[in-house]
């Protein structure tokens, strides 16, 4: 019994020194998170019961600032709208368009290195240039857009100057922008194992039922990861609005985002901003848990149970 | 194990070490910042003592460069006379108001600076700004009376440039279409159906049909009539000259929902809907000149006299044939006064010398570079009276003819249809164009009326006017 006990509590040793080292290590990563990232979050969550504005000190008023929100702001629901609306169009979009360009680019085509320098560069291209420059192809009176339409004889289509096709508009851009999701699901699709497609070819699956029971699954991990990239980064959507259209017309491109900046540093009401930040920090929070817990459904681990 | 521990007690002093010297070093930083805040304060004393001198300093949008330019215009201050040191501090536009905000809550903000306009009435109402009524007591020459910021009947500041709004028309485009240029002088101010008579012979389709004939193409136009911009802090103009208004004359009801005002409103949209003689615009950004006169696709464009040197001198320099006339009218002749704003703020000790410093930098010799490129125009009377001061200031390349700018600017300026635009006395203007903003949205493209969206949310614009309290 001696014998068998000694190398047990040897390991477990072994385990806790292991575990301690591990704890240490995490120490500095742990100190960054929290000073960088729950203090300001608790402070803001602070900030968010005051009327602070900057220039008095603040007082505290509790919840009035989330009843003010939900009760008499002109924007919030237009914003929550607008913001979902973008998000949707934009994340379906950019996988769709990603993950296709990705299929190509994989294939062994001619000039294909050239190609995905091709996709990749709106990704890295500074963005006020991007903006700008759909700023002239979208304009309502001359732009580009309309010059075309008006030469095959069709009527002007307002694209960002018109309320209902201002996020259609502004997603399209940033599908066009998702050069960061090719470059991944391109290195995911070189991973999946050729084998199996081959096996699966000699069973006789055409190109869409490999595509279905393969590609597909083999890719799951990385559509899931970029699926959440994506979502998180949308649902932060702000330069567009910035850039182009100030949040018009009307509310129809007012993204949360933008919402709160214009509460804290137009208007000068950060105790109010505060608390549409943690309004954005809820929804974020809701659509990102909604994905984790529907993931283990569709999600194809090849090796390892550890989730 | 022990090595285990060692290891451990290694790694976590280590840890802690980093973790000290992170601390230290943001702290480092902290105290250096605000002995900085400090030293000047504390400088300032030992210097005043020292040299008998009270050190002030100035905040003032803008580059590095343009912080010592104007420092350069300060130290001829500071050698004039023997009492004041005025030292200049200049934060780019981008954060100007954030960082006067982080100064106020600091306590640690400049004795004087220039505020954003619609930040004045707001900083007034918290007690952040001194009175400084008395800044112009015995001088010979004031600034206009439409340029100064009122708080309960106090001045609380002085503009530190004049703008006002004006009608641009490309005279090239007038001569082929053989039309009679806008009339520079206030009298003969056109009507609004007779702006809107002249910018139809001015608009175009690529037939060459004007809107009121048969066959025109209100989409293959090629050529635009008129441009009034629609911002909402501009839109104001076109309610006081249809005998209505955003606000009341002292600022504390909002005017905005009545038939005047709305019509108003309706008229401007209509250029584009009705009239087909606009280009569509959404009123969401400030570059109107730009995508109208100087992209030479519109005959006639309204906006704000400091166009004359950010973007038209460029312009006329590369051949853009252009006039200034006065703005049209509905019922009223009206043009709006604005500038942004050079206050006295309520932290200083030394109230009385950061007037003196504002009175001696607001003369115009000091924002000559600034005013002789036609970007600023002067505040105080006498260059609006006083021919040879005007002939100073407006007989230069920059600028239109000079009887033409005279009469169109000069002349309507300091005519009775000049007004202070509403931040001038009113609180939260900010909220209020950003809600009109957004409510209007729809109305330029003709998916509602400004009867409709405007009613609708005229509760909502009201508290916008409170500051939604």
């Amino acid at each position: 019994m001696e014998t068998i006990h000694k190398p047990l509590k040897r390991r477990s040793r072994y385990n806790s020194s292991e575990a301690r080292v591990a704890y240490i290590c995490l120490i500095p990563a742990f100190l960054g998170l929290f000073f960088l990232t729950y203090a300001p979050l608790l402070g803001v969550l602070g900030i968010s019961l005051t009327n602070w504005t900057g220039l008095k000190s603040p007082q505290f008023i509790g919840f009035d600032n989330y009843v003010q929100l939900f009760t008499t702001d002109p924007y919030i629901k237009d914003s929550i709208i607008a913001t979902i609306y973008f998000a949707f169009l934009s994340v379906i979009g950019s996988m769709v368009y990603s993950f296709f360009i990705a299929m190509l680019l994989n294939r062994k085509i001619p000039a294909r290195g050239l190609l995905r320098a091709i996709f990749y560069v709106p990704f890295v291209l500074p963005a006020a240039a991007i903006y700008v420059g759909w700023s002239w192809l979208y304009e309502a009176n001359f732009g580009f857009f309309n010059f075309l339409l008006s030469q095959v004889g069709l009527n002007k289509v307002l694209f960002i100057a018109d309320s209902s096709y201002v996020v259609p508009s502004l997603s399209l851009i940033s599908v066009w922008l998702s050069g960061n999701l090719i470059v991944i699901f391109l290195a995911g699709l070189q991973n999946v194992p050729g084998v199996y497609h081959e096996a699966a070819e000699m069973d006789g699956a055409g190109a869409w039922k490999r595509f279905i029971h393969i590609t597909l699954p083999s890719m799951s991990p990385i559509i899931f990861y970029n699926l959440l990239m994506s979502l998180i980064a949308n649902l932060q959507v702000v330069t567009p609005a910035l850039a182009l259209t100030n949040g018009g017309p009307g509310n129809s491109s007012r993204f949360l985002t933008y919402l709160m900046y214009d509460q804290a540093f137009v208007n000068y009401k950060l105790g109010y901003a505060c608390a549409t930040t943690f309004v954005i920090f809820a929804i974020l929070a809701a659509f990102t848990a909604v994905l984790f817990k529907t993931s283990s459904r569709w999600i194809y681990n090849e090796g390892g149970d550890d989730k | 194990m022990i090595t285990g521990k060692k290891m451990g007690a290694g790694l976590l002093s280590a840890a802690l070490v980093i973790g000290v010297i992170g601390c230290g070093s943001s702290e480092d930083k902290e105290t250096n910042t605000a002995s900085k805040g400090t030293d000047t304060t504390s400088s300032s004393e030992t210097s005043s003592s020292k040299t008998e001198k009270v050190k002030i300093t100035y905040s003032m949008w803008g580059s590095a460069e343009e912080g010592s330019v104007t420092q350069a215009v300060a130290d001829k201050f500071n050698a004039s006379q023997d009492r004041i040191e005025v030292e200049v501090v200049s934060i780019p536009w981008e954060t100007y108001m954030t960082k006067l905000n982080t100064q106020a809550t600091g306590g640690q903000l400049p004795d004087t600076g220039m505020l954003k306009e619609d930040g004045v009435i707001q900083w007034s109402s918290e007690g952040m700004l001194n009175d400084v009524s008395a800044m112009y007591e015995g001088s010979d020459s004031k600034p206009l009376d439409s340029l100064a910021y009122k708080y309960q009947g106090k001045t609380v500041a002085y503009a530190a440039a004049n703008e006002i709004l004006l009608l641009y028309y490309n005279k090239d485009m007038f001569d082929k279409a053989g039309v009679a240029y806008p009339p520079s002088v206030l009298d003969q101010a056109w009507t609004w159906d007779e702006f809107v008579a002249a910018a139809k012979k001015l608009t175009v389709d690529k037939n060459g049909k004007h809107p009121d004939e048969e066959g025109f193409d209100a989409n293959g136009i090629v050529q635009y009539g008129a441009s009034v911009e629609n911002l909402p802090w501009q839109l104001e103009t076109w309610t006081l000259s249809n005998g209505g208004g955003f606000y009341s004359t002292d600022g504390t009801d909002v005017r905005i929902g009545e038939d005047a005002s709305i019509e108003a409103i309706q008229k401007v949209a209509d250029l584009y809907l009705k009239d087909h003689v606009a280009p569509l615009s959404v009123g969401q950004t400030d570059d109107g000149i730009q995508r109208t006169i100087i992209a030479g696709t519109v005959a006639m464009a309204t906006n704000g006299a400091w166009n004359v040197g950010t973007s038209l001198n460029t312009a006329k320099e590369e051949g853009l044939n252009y006039g200034v006339a006065v703005l049209p009218y509905m019922k009223e002749k009206v043009t709006l006064n604005t500038g942004g704003a050079n206050v006295v703020f309520s932290q200083t000790k030394h109230p009385k010398e950061a007037m003196e410093w504002l009175k001696w930098y607001n003369s115009e010799e000091n924002n000559w570079g600034l005013i002789s490129s036609g970007i600023w125009m002067p505040t105080l009377q006498k260059w609006y009276t006083d021919e040879a001061l005007t002939r100073k200031w407006v007989e230069n390349p920059n600028f239109p003819p000079y009887e033409e700018y005279k009469s169109a600017v000069v002349d309507y300026a300091q005519s009775s249809a000049a007004r202070p635009a509403s931040w001038f006395f009113t609180n939260y203007t900010t909220d209020f164009n950003t809600l009109l903003g957004s409510v209007l949205g729809d109305v330029w493209t003709g998916k509602t009326t400004a009867k409709d969206a405007i009613t609708k949310n005229l509760d909502a614009l009201k508290a916008a006017h409170t500051g939604n309290k």
